[in-house]
């Protein structure tokens, strides 16, 4: 059986996702969209013309900017690759259960993924980077700034169409016979060479920076973002042929009984704990982002003042994959759960117990694997990293309980791709969670390298309490029961 | 009831006795799994009075909640655990004692002693109505919501149900069963009620909507 889509396939999943954005534009909220989209064009705009035209460029500082573009490069890349392959090929256009009573081909759903990819905090701040540092160096000159910032957006659109055929593959793979091992040794091997590599590559990409005239790189790129596309509609056909196997094998397999909890709130939170670990979506995303970040301290040594800051992004990472609409993971069963006959508080405390140890854990080993080659920290980054820890966990729980009980949304957590939220309300929650948690976590470096223990110590009391504070206005907010009721038909329906 | 502008449901005067068991039936969107949810506790009453073995809903949820086995229409179901999990957190949490031999002979006797322990998000729609009636049942409340518990189950699960019923009844519980299934109704309860628009339209003696007849009579009441 052929795999190479022809023409016709192609312009069928051409208007098949039209028809499928018009849909999913219809059924969101229109002001929000509106909003959002408006706010990445004008941030997108400032980021190609507002270095270029800066006051204060010297040559000292866009030499030094120069020099850092080749690792902004190099970082979208391994962005793209590593969200398609956590995500089994990209985000869907349609949830797997809707999609399935339509034609909707893998074509359309490759088309899809690469549609919605740029809407995730990672992949637009990373390109505003991008653009920024292209902007600083190109300088105000119209046609080199046009030329420049036209590869940049190449690359990025090359780096993501690569992104989508490793997703696809490695989907593949892992749908294969004893396809789970195999990836994650060829994870293994590919951290490893990558890892090593790093360094060459960089180098290899500063020389494209050297060449006398951009337009052969324009072409170049141009030609390969086709032949990237084509090659990930041929890699999603593989892919779809084979039935998803990790969410088939938790589905099927068996699960011991064990004793009774000896406590209403640990009846809860050993259901919730089940509910969150036997999640494919949530276990892959998790195992991600706690690890990806560690693998990079490990292959090239990190300050800790870099260090302090990973738990803000590792925790922000985490609570997006389920905590901000974190009752959606009981799905209908939210109906059952709110017969009990229990204060409302003791659920409500169970499902912030289960997000908060997750988000605890992750960041732990995210420090851990980061030290094992960093220097010997001073006393005070010592401090530093574990109130960013306490601080960070505090903010994404009280963000991630109040937007789930203030948005709640039906999703289904059997498929590898599903999202909490809307694409573009994604966005909205993952720039605020990674503004508050980054910023936190670089002030407290920032004193930490000055040597301030009892400031870090001070702003991370007062944080704290700023979450607690919040954390209480959420559980009397839940003890409202029509405010409850509203989020059990919401994500029940 | 009234969710936003719409009015869900108004003027549904019910009453169901200690071993009875009364039957809602109606068309989609008449207010019979609204009343249902409200009656269970899970959607607090905008306006009225509803009480639960003398217990009013609004102010004494909890108590309500002690005394109420409830199947609700749509899955009920917590996706990603097993059968046995669920049974586990429901006699944790209304204090049962010795409750196991019961929840295995519930599960066997709704064919799903194999399944036990396996994650319900791989179950058909028959298999998980089955084992939220299962649930509604196992400790033996004074009052038995059962929202479609026939809707799309087998022969045998509809007659395990059917026993269900029976068992509450003789225990002196009360049953309020919602069905599109008028033929079932009939067989399970002594009266019906039927709903149209969010209102209680008739109460009939359930032998009046049996048959031929019934089924005209029916028609009739939904307008």
């Amino acid at each position: 059986m052929p795999t190479a889509p022809s023409s016709a396939e192609w312009r069928s999943a051409v208007a098949d996702l039209r028809h499928l954005l018009w849909f999913r534009a219809r059924t969101s909220r229109r002001r929000t969209a509106r909003i959002a989209i408006a706010t990445i064009g004008v941030v997108t705009a400032a980021a190609v013309i507002a270095p270029a035209w800066w006051p204060d460029r010297d040559a000292a500082a866009v030499a030094r900017v120069e020099g850092l573009v080749p690792a902004y490069l190099l970082a979208i890349v391994a962005l793209c690759i590593g969200s398609a392959v956590a995500s089994g090929g990209g985000r869907e256009v349609l949830a797997r259960d809707a999609a399935a009573v339509h034609p909707v081909g893998p074509f359309t759903d490759h088309l899809g993924a690469l549609v919605l990819a740029p809407l995730s905090a990672a992949w637009l701040l990373q390109t505003w980077c991008l653009l920024g540092a292209t902007a600083w160096v190109a300088g105000p000159h119209p046609l080199a700034l046009v030329l420049a910032e036209a590869v940049a957006l190449l690359w990025v659109g090359c780096a993501t169409a690569l992104g989508q055929v490793v997703g696809w593959w490695v989907e593949w793979l892992r749908r294969g016979t004893r396809g789970v091992v195999v990836v994650r040794a060829f994870m293994a091997a590919a951290a490893l060479v990558v890892g090593g590599s790093v360094t060459l590559a960089r180098d290899a990409i500063g020389q494209l920076g050297g060449l006398p005239h951009p337009l052969p790189v324009l072409a170049v790129l141009l030609v390969a973002l086709v032949a990237l596309v084509i090659l990930g509609g041929h890699a999603a056909r593989l892919a779809a042929r084979r039935p998803p196997r990790d969410e088939a094998h938790l589905e099927s397999r068996s699960y011991p009984a064990r004793r009774a909890a000896r406590s209403d709130l640990r009846a809860f939170v050993r259901l919730d704990r089940g509910s969150v670990w036997r999640s494919v979506p949530v276990r892959r995303g998790v195992g991600f982002l706690t690890i990806a970040p560690g693998l990079v301290a490990l292959a090239h040594p990190l300050p800790w003042d870099t260090l302090v800051v990973l738990p803000g992004l590792v925790v922000s990472g985490c609570v997006l994959l389920f905590g901000v609409n974190i009752w959606a993971l009981d799905g209908r069963g939210m109906l059952w759960r709110e017969t009990f006959p229990v204060a409302p508080s003791v659920p409500l405390l169970a499902r912030g117990w289960v997000l908060a140890e997750l988000l605890l854990g992750a960041g732990v080993l995210t420090i851990l694997l980061g030290s094992i080659r960093a220097e010997r920290p001073t006393a005070a980054y010592l401090v530093a990293a574990a109130a960013a820890l306490v601080v960070v966990t505090g903010q994404a729980l009280s963000g991630g309980l109040r937007w789930s009980a203030r948005a709640p949304q039906a999703v289904d957590y059997r498929s590898a791709r599903a999202t909490p939220a809307p694409p573009l309300t994604m966005v909205g929650y993952s720039v605020r969670l990674a503004l508050a948690t980054t910023s936190t976590t670089m002030v407290l470096g920032a004193l930490a390298g000055l040597g301030r223990t009892d400031l870090v110590v001070a702003l991370s009391v007062i944080l704290v309490a700023v979450s607690a504070t919040r954390l209480v206005m959420v559980e009397r907010r839940w003890a409202d029961p029509q405010r409850r009721s509203r989020v059990v038909a919401a994500v029940s329906a | 009831m009234q969710f936003g502008a719409v009015e869900a449901v108004s003027g549904v005067d019910l009453t169901v006795g200690a071993g009875q068991a009364v039957g809602l039936l109606g068309r989609n969107g008449a207010g019979k799994s609204t009343t249902m949810r409200v009656l269970a506790g899970v959607v607090p009453p905008t306006s009225g009075r509803v009480e639960v073995c003398g217990r009013d809903v609004r102010t004494e949820p909890i108590e309500v909640k002690r005394l109420v086995g409830y199947c609700p229409d749509v899955g009920g179901l917590v996706p990603r655990a097993t059968p046995w999990e669920h049974l586990q957190l429901s006699a944790r949490l209304r204090r049962l004692t010795d409750w196991e031999p019961q929840a295995r002979d519930l599960l066997e006797r709704f064919g799903l002693g194999d399944v036990a322990h396996r994650v319900t998000a791989g179950f058909s729609h028959g298999m998980s109505r089955r084992l939220s009636v299962v649930l509604a049942a196992l400790h033996e409340p004074a009052v038995l919501l059962l929202d479609e518990p026939f809707d799309g189950v087998d022969p045998t699960g509809v007659e395990a149900t059917m026993d269900v019923v029976d068992d509450a009844r003789a225990r002196g519980a009360a049953v309020l069963i919602s069905t599109h299934l008028r033929d079932l109704a009939v067989q399970a309860c002594s009266e019906v009620s039927v709903l149209r628009g969010g209102a209680r339209v008739a109460t009939v003696e359930a032998a009046a909507m049996a048959g031929e007849e019934g089924a005209r009579a029916y028609r009739a009441l939904l307008g």
